[in-house]
């Protein structure tokens, strides 16, 4: 099966089920934030964070003006479904098998159209799938090179003023990314952003986060902004926001 | 006519000649020398000494008698009229033309017996010209080049001329008035020239001389015009100027305005304007006219100014981010010429960020300081997806129709909050979008489907690169804004393959005009499937690129997505038969259809013109003498999106800017050239050319036989001997 579409209802609240049906065929949802997952080989998704996806678009549905598919899809990395959204999510927790050439190649088509994907470490420190992807990645884009993204880069202003990235666990301040001309391609994340999103059936939130509930307002948050750097690319680096933006980080500073 | 005369043989023409005259003198002297030595007889010796050289001479040249019959013919002279537009400037109660008409039979009378040959003289070729039968205004031009026009009917022609007369007001373009003397002997050496002035005294007028800019015009960017005006006869001092763009249904946008001092008969003044529209755009430039101003004509100018650009400048609202939304951004910010601001709705009212202000990096939407200050700053303006009144356009659309309808662009991409859906249904947008937009409920329809190039979508230049990627192939999209009926004028590109709008098919993509400004429809929210997607994937994701610099270049009014090329043929004259010249772009079929109408505040009526053939690469359009003023002519080829050219169409143009004569220049013409400079009513002044001798027929007959001359001059000589030796010479 190439291609597996999946209802994500575990973590939804029963209220959203008529919403997530009624927004699901409407018009103006092609184009929403989508946050695919993509399985390589014989992956699967993790049932712990299964929920994860629906519960960002929530998030994202919630918190910003932006749509967002409650339903997420599955893509099989050699599937050309790959090819027909420019967001993806790798997420895994183990050392993966080395990408075979079908799915090599359609990554870099992928990539070729505009594509972004991020990759989620679900267990960082032990940090085996985030390796294991970057050697992958540098297989697929041999030619780039991977660099540091700190509060400065415009993810951590897409939407909130972040001092850098959140999840489960408290990782690096700072991202690691591969970026082509002014556009992220990938990001490299060591803080179990899904697992800091997913919740159970009985809607409570599957993990415990280090740093308590203020550390998963700020993933969640941060989870809002890869959506909207998604959606709106480098937006809020336009010179109309420069200066209101750098007056709110030093007020924020003080 | 026969004349007789003495001629020496015909072989004996130079040396031989010269030889046997010098032998002749040398004789002569040492005849002289020796008659110092003589005992008696000297009168013998020197008669007979003399007589011998002279024979012997005259056997060596063998003189002949020459009967001729020859005719006299009369003097050639070029007569060059100025056929500069100039000419018909007034002059008493006629044209200067018409006195230089009136001086060149006036001339013809006078020269009567002179072979005359008479040419009208402008800027490049010289034209024959019959003083009883002048041509229309239709062949003057726009300036007069006396050094071409000498050149081409004096030294270039076969027979030389024994006179040129120039019969002008001396206001010639060549010479100019501040030449040297030698340049001016260099210029007319070799034939004398009479000249003839046609006017004396300049009439008492104020004129915008010159208009003149520094560097060219681009959207945008101030650009400094320096206004030369000119007064002689009249009381000037500060003469109000003023600088008007001409637009198409609205009224002229005052660009500047000044003030001329005028000292002596000059003034100038420097006035910046900017102009924000790239394309052909009509300016006038306009002084007040003084009292008693014998030439209104010249007090205004319509000049036409090629606007190119530099960067386009984008105004981007987006009501919400959506993946469409990403990619048009992207897309947007990879292209260097485009300038971007962009405007995204990332919060509506509804939305709970769960965080202060101080934690977004939300800014307030400032709509009212883009619609009311900003507007005319922008190129075009992109409104994806954003609803009117939710986001409090909706008081700022009278604002953005006008702005279309002064040369802005417009696109409004699909969305939920788009068309009627986004609450533009029945605002002032309705005049300036392509398509009616429908009101009422549903506001779109939520099926995917595959669009349809219509004929005119198959054959524009817009789409052309798209279709050329995709072999014509459109990704289906998810689902589309209903749409009315195309306005009159519109262009519909694509099509819904089953959504019908009474009996035709809904239009998804179309283009329209709208005052001086250009607007897109495009009714589907999900074209980012022409960037993503299997289809996408096949060109790389250049077909979104494609179609997008395909519109916005449209929007722009890039010529690589017109579907013709079009000027004029020459400079437009009001009353004078005007052409417009069409070129089609590679591809472009069908027929040429021409609108044309004055650039005005009011909606004037248009006329149209029809013609070209298809093949012919191309074709110049008739359309008829035309009044002062500015127009705008809109040509469409076959079904494509019509491209507009706008164009200024003057009583005088350029050659009626400086009314003065110079007659002190024709009498410097004159006199450098050995001529004589009278005035256009005095034609008997001229000076008499003679008349030229032909002969027709010659015959030669020998006054004595060569055997003569010989046995004359050996007598001679015996006799000289005899002489020589009785007077005791050796």
């Amino acid at each position: 099966m190439k291609r597996r579409s999946l209802l994500l209802w575990a973590g939804l609240s029963p209220v959203l089920a008529p919403l997530i049906a009624r927004e699901a065929r409407a018009f103006g949802q092609e184009g929403a934030f989508h946050p695919r997952l993509m399985l390589t080989g014989a992956q699967k998704v993790d049932a712990a964070r299964r929920s994860a996806p629906s519960r960002w678009s929530w998030e994202v549905i919630r918190r910003t003006s932006s749509p967002a598919r409650l339903v997420v899809d599955q893509i099989m990395t050699d599937s050309s479904d790959v090819l027909h959204e420019p967001f993806l999510v790798w997420v895994g927790d183990g050392n993966i098998p080395a990408l075979t050439p079908p799915e090599l190649r359609r990554l870099r088509q992928y990539f070729e159209l505009g594509g972004l994907l991020y990759v989620d470490d679900s267990n960082p420190k032990e940090g085996s799938f985030g390796r294991a992807a970057r050697r992958e990645i540098q297989r697929v884009l041999p030619e780039a090179s991977i660099v540091q993204l700190d509060s400065r880069h415009v993810l951590f202003k897409s939407y909130y003023l972040l001092d850098g990235p959140a999840g489960r666990v408290t990782g690096p301040s700072h991202l690691d990314a591969i970026i082509r001309g002014r556009d992220a391609q990938v990001l490299f994340a060591s803080h179990d952003l899904l697992g800091a999103l997913a919740r159970d059936d009985s809607g409570t939130w599957t993990f415990d986060i280090e740093g308590g509930a203020s550390e998963r307002e700020m993933a969640l948050r941060f989870a809002v902004n890869i959506a909207m750097y998604s959606l709106c690319s480098d937006y809020k680096d336009d010179q109309v926001h420069a200066q209101e933006l750098m007056r709110r980080r030093g007020r924020r500073q003080q | 006519m026969n004349a007789r005369s003495i001629a020496f043989s015909d072989d004996m023409v130079g040396l031989p000649l010269w030889l046997t005259l010098a032998l002749f003198a040398l004789s002569l002297l040492l005849l002289l020398i020796e008659m110092q030595q003589k005992e008696r007889g000297g009168v013998g010796i020197l008669l007979s000494g003399t007589a011998a050289c002279i024979i012997c001479a005259l056997a060596v040249l063998r003189p002949v008698i020459v009967e001729a019959k020859t005719s006299s013919v009369g003097p050639r002279v070029v007569v060059l009229v100025d056929q500069s537009r100039r000419m018909l400037l007034g002059a008493s109660s006629s044209t200067r033309y018409d006195r230089a008409l009136q001086a060149a039979r006036s001339v013809g009378a006078h020269y009567k017996d002179g072979r005359l040959s008479v040419f009208g003289f402008a800027q490049s070729e010289l034209v024959s010209l019959n003083p009883n039968s002048p041509p229309s205004a239709a062949l003057l031009d726009s300036s007069s080049d006396l050094v071409t026009a000498f050149n081409r009917g004096v030294r270039e022609a076969g027979e030389r001329p024994d006179a040129v007369l120039v019969i002008s007001d001396g206001r010639l373009a060549r010479p100019e008035d501040e030449v040297s003397d030698d340049t001016l002997k260099e210029a007319f050496a070799g034939v004398p020239i009479h000249t003839v002035s046609v006017l004396r005294d300049a009439p008492p007028d104020a004129s915008i001389r010159h208009v003149r800019a520094v560097g060219a015009a681009v959207a945008h960017q101030p650009l400094s015009l320096t206004i030369d005006v000119g007064c002689q006869g009249l009381k000037c001092n500060d003469i109000p100027v003023v600088v008007r763009e001409l637009r198409d249904s609205v009224a002229p946008a005052e660009l500047a305005r000044g003030k001329v001092s005028v000292e002596g008969d000059l003034g100038s003044v420097s006035l910046e304007i900017t102009l924000d529209r790239a394309g052909a755009r009509v300016v006038q430039v306009a002084i007040e006219s003084p009292q008693g101003d014998t030439v209104p004509e010249n007090d205004s100018r319509y000049l036409t100014f090629e606007v190119s650009r530099d960067r386009v400048r984008l105004l981007h609202l987006a009501g919400r981010p959506t993946q469409d939304v990403r990619e048009l951004r992207m897309w947007l910010e990879r292209d260097q010429s485009v300038d971007v601001v962009a405007f995204f709705i990332l919060r509506g009212d509804g939305d709970n960020p769960n965080a202060g202000e101080s934690d977004l990096s939300l800014i307030r939407f400032p709509v009212e300081e883009l619609f009311t200050q900003h507007l005319p700053s922008f190129d075009a303006i992109i409104l994806q997806d954003i609803d009117a009144i939710r986001y409090k356009l909706a008081q700022y659309l009278p604002a953005l129709a006008q702005y279309v309808k002064t040369g802005g662009g417009l696109i409004m991409v699909g969305g939920p909050s788009s068309f009627a859906g986004g609450s533009y249904a029945g605002t002032a947008l309705d005049e300036i979008f392509p398509v009616e937009q429908p009101r009422g409920a549903p506001a779109f329809d939520g099926s995917e489907f595959v669009p349809v190039y219509t004929p005119a979508g198959q054959g524009a230049a817009v789409t052309r690169s798209l279709r050329e990627l995709l072999n014509g192939q459109l990704p289906s999209l998810a689902g589309a804004n209903f749409l009315g009926a195309p306005r009159p004028g519109a262009i519909v590109l694509w099509e819904h393959p089953k959504i019908r709008v009474g009996a035709d098919p809904m239009p998804v993509l179309a283009l329209g005009e709208a005052g001086d400004g250009r607007s897109i429809a495009l009714a589907a929210d999900s074209t980012f499937r022409l960037a993503f997607g299997d289809l996408a994937a096949s060109v790389a994701g250049r077909s979104y690129g494609a179609l997008w610099d395909g519109l916005l270049g449209w929007l722009m009014r890039d010529p690589r997505y017109e579907a013709a090329r079009v000027e004029l043929a020459q400079e437009c004259i009001a009353g004078v038969p005007a052409q417009l010249r069409v070129t089609r772009l590679p591809g472009m079929t069908g027929k040429i259809a021409v609108e044309l109408r004055k650039l005005s505040e009011q909606q004037t009526q248009s006329k149209s013109f029809n013609g070209g053939k298809d093949g012919e690469s191309t074709s110049d359009i008739d359309l008829g003498a035309l009044e002062v003023g500015g127009y705008t002519a809109r040509v469409k080829i076959g079904d494509g999106p019509p491209t507009r050219h706008d164009f200024g169409c003057e009583k005088g143009g350029e050659a009626w800017s400086d009314s003065r004569p110079n007659p002190k220049l024709l009498e410097r013409i004159a006199h450098i050239s050995g001529g004589k400079a009278v005035n256009w009513d005095e034609p008997n002044e001229l000076p008499p050319v003679e008349m030229t001798q032909i002969v027709a027929e010659r015959h030669t007959s020998p006054i004595l036989p060569p055997w003569g001359w010989s046995v004359s001059a050996a007598l001679l000589l015996g006799a000289h001997w005899l002489a020589r030796r009785y007077g005791g010479l050796a």
